[in-house]
């Protein structure tokens, strides 16, 4: 499988976007933000249509046009604070409709358009490739360094603005890096379950993990091997890699769910047993006490 | 000395102002306990002190030697702050030391000193058994304690609290009043505090701001225990 090139660049790319993107998940989760990647990988479609049409580069088109959107929906949900999914549905049907009358416009872009929409291991490049890996570093950087403001904003915007912390720059920068790493995800997993690369880890990590450092990690692990293996089988089965990551996601969803739930009962079982055994101990005991008192 | 001062505050959300022709003073030290009825505007006169929200018209000013360090001298707790993201990954510990960060800026790592100060804030608060529990296993009245327990381990020299005791059963209160004005006696710190349980504050407090509404359906009327002032004059 590594013999060949592209696979060797989807598996790079895999990887990189494996990392920043759970992350990116965790905090999108805990801020009530998740449709916000679905609609930024809409207003992208538009960017990479409008550079089709207007012969300038897709890729980077569809990138700036994705971090524009971003910016859009930050701005927004500040004005519809009490309705904040308002914005996020506002920005996606205007996405989607402009991806879809731009497409109209040029008759040949229906076989670029479908490895948008549903990812292709072949379609990443190159200068995507680079494009992916710039993303990571700027990510990495944005969440290690910010980390300690980030946690207090993702926990209450109130507080961590009372204590410091820049909420507005940070929300905007935090909202740029979502179009960013949405834009170059696109490729290998496709528009339409881009979104899965980012929930889906961190909905497993959020439900298993104790501490916001552990829910990182069980992110960042559980991405890396949901892509790794989704671009495996998706190689071997000749299914379209988005598809098949996103479905192995889900599968690791649902077992750490039961898991859980698992655990949970024989945690009680084995808390109801010794309640019991606690109970007949303390009702012999008192059997005792009263015979000697009859005697 | 004077560590905040309101001149004819006017502030509304719609076209009526809910707070008008406001004037208070706050000193450094004092206990302070604010009360009214339910939509009297507590939280917003809070929100007004603390710059969250712009007055339409009037001054609102604090103490420079507290505005200096970004904020990190002020600790608050808000009052919808314990109904926070039950699934929010994070231990009890975890959470109260993220009180320090403002202290503590993007680098530098925590002390010895650091980890003594959250130790006490959360044993104060009867939280310390239960450090290593995920906050979202823990009951309301307990993740009120632990949100304070944060507030105070950033080592604050003023604590805004709106309505804290909110979920705590009555011997948690009473413990919640004395610690307070321990805090405010032997540490020197300015509390401003919503409550609605006056009676069982009883004279801990320095003095108190009721808001009252007018017939007029204006919130403007302000009474304090020391001297009761009709229009918005409490100094």
């Amino acid at each position: 499988m590594f013999e060949y090139e592209f696979m060797q660049r989807a598996f790079w790319a895999g990887g990189l976007i494996g990392v920043i993107a759970p992350i990116l998940g965790v905090y999108l989760m805990l801020r009530r933000q998740v449709l916000m990647a679905d609609t930024l990988s809409h207003v992208s479609l538009a960017g990479v249509a409008l550079g089709s049409v207007m012969n300038l580069n897709p890729v980077i088109c569809g990138f700036a046009i994705a971090m524009i959107g971003a910016l859009l929906v930050e701005q927004l949900r500040r004005s519809y604070r009490t309705y904040s999914e308002v914005p996020v549905a506002i920005i996606m049907t205007s996405g989607l409709a402009l991806a879809v009358v731009l497409m109209s416009l040029q008759t040949n872009l229906s076989k670029t358009f479908s490895s948008y929409l549903f990812g292709s291991i072949v379609a990443v490049s190159d200068m995507q490739l680079w494009m992916m890996a710039g993303v990571c570093v700027i990510g990495l950087l944005f969440f290690i360094l910010l980390r300690r403001p980030l946690y207090s904003f993702t926990f209450d915007e109130e507080t961590a603005s009372i204590g410091g912390v820049q909420v507005r720059g940070l929300s905007f920068a935090f909202a740029i890096l979502t179009g960013m790493t949405v834009a170059s995800a696109m490729p290998i997993v496709g528009v339409l379950l881009v979104s899965a690369l980012i929930v889906l880890p961190a909905a497993l990590a959020l439900r298993v993990s104790r501490s916001f450092t552990a829910a990182i990690i069980v992110a960042v692990i559980t991405g890396l091997i949901g892509i790794f293996s989704g671009l495996t089988t998706s190689y071997h089965l000749n299914t379209p890699p988005g598809g098949t990551i996103a479905l192995i996601l889900l599968v690791f969803l649902l077992n750490g769910i039961s898991a859980q739930k698992l655990i949970a009962r024989y945690n009680r079982k084995r808390h109801r047993k010794e309640t019991k055994s606690q109970h007949v101990i303390l009702v012999n005991h008192s059997r005792r006490n009263t015979s000697h008192e009859i005697r | 000395m004077i560590l905040s001062s309101m001149r004819d505050v006017v502030f509304g959300y719609g076209k009526e102002p809910v707070i008008d022709q406001l004037s208070l003073d706050i000193h450094v030290g004092e206990f302070i306990g604010i009360t009214g009825p339910n939509g009297s505007a507590k939280t917003t006169l809070l929100k007004l002190l603390l710059g969250l929200l712009k007055p339409w018209s009037g001054t609102i000013h604090m103490n420079p030697q507290l505005k200096r360090r970004n904020n990190s001298n002020i600790g608050y707790v808000p009052q919808q702050v314990a109904s926070f993201n039950s699934g929010f990954p994070s231990t009890v510990i975890e959470l109260v030391r993220s009180g320090c960060y403002t202290r503590l800026g993007l680098f530098r790592s925590f002390t010895a000193e650091q980890d003594a100060i959250v130790e006490r804030s959360l044993r104060e608060v009867g939280m310390w058994e239960y450090r290593y529990t995920r906050v979202g296993e823990l009951s309301g009245g307990q993740k009120q304690r632990i949100c304070i327990a944060r507030a105070m381990a950033g080592q604050p020299q003023v604590l805004v609290l709106d309505e804290p005791t909110t979920g705590m059963d009555r011997h948690s209160r009473e413990g919640f009043y004395n610690l307070m004005r321990h805090y405010a006696d032997v540490h020197g710190i300015t509390i401003i505090m919503v409550t609605h349980g006056l009676e069982e504050l009883g004279d801990r407090l320095d003095r108190t701001i009721t808001l009252e509404r007018q017939e007029s359906e204006e919130w403007q009327c302000l009474s304090t225990n020391s001297c009761n002032v009709p229009s918005g004059q409490v100094d």
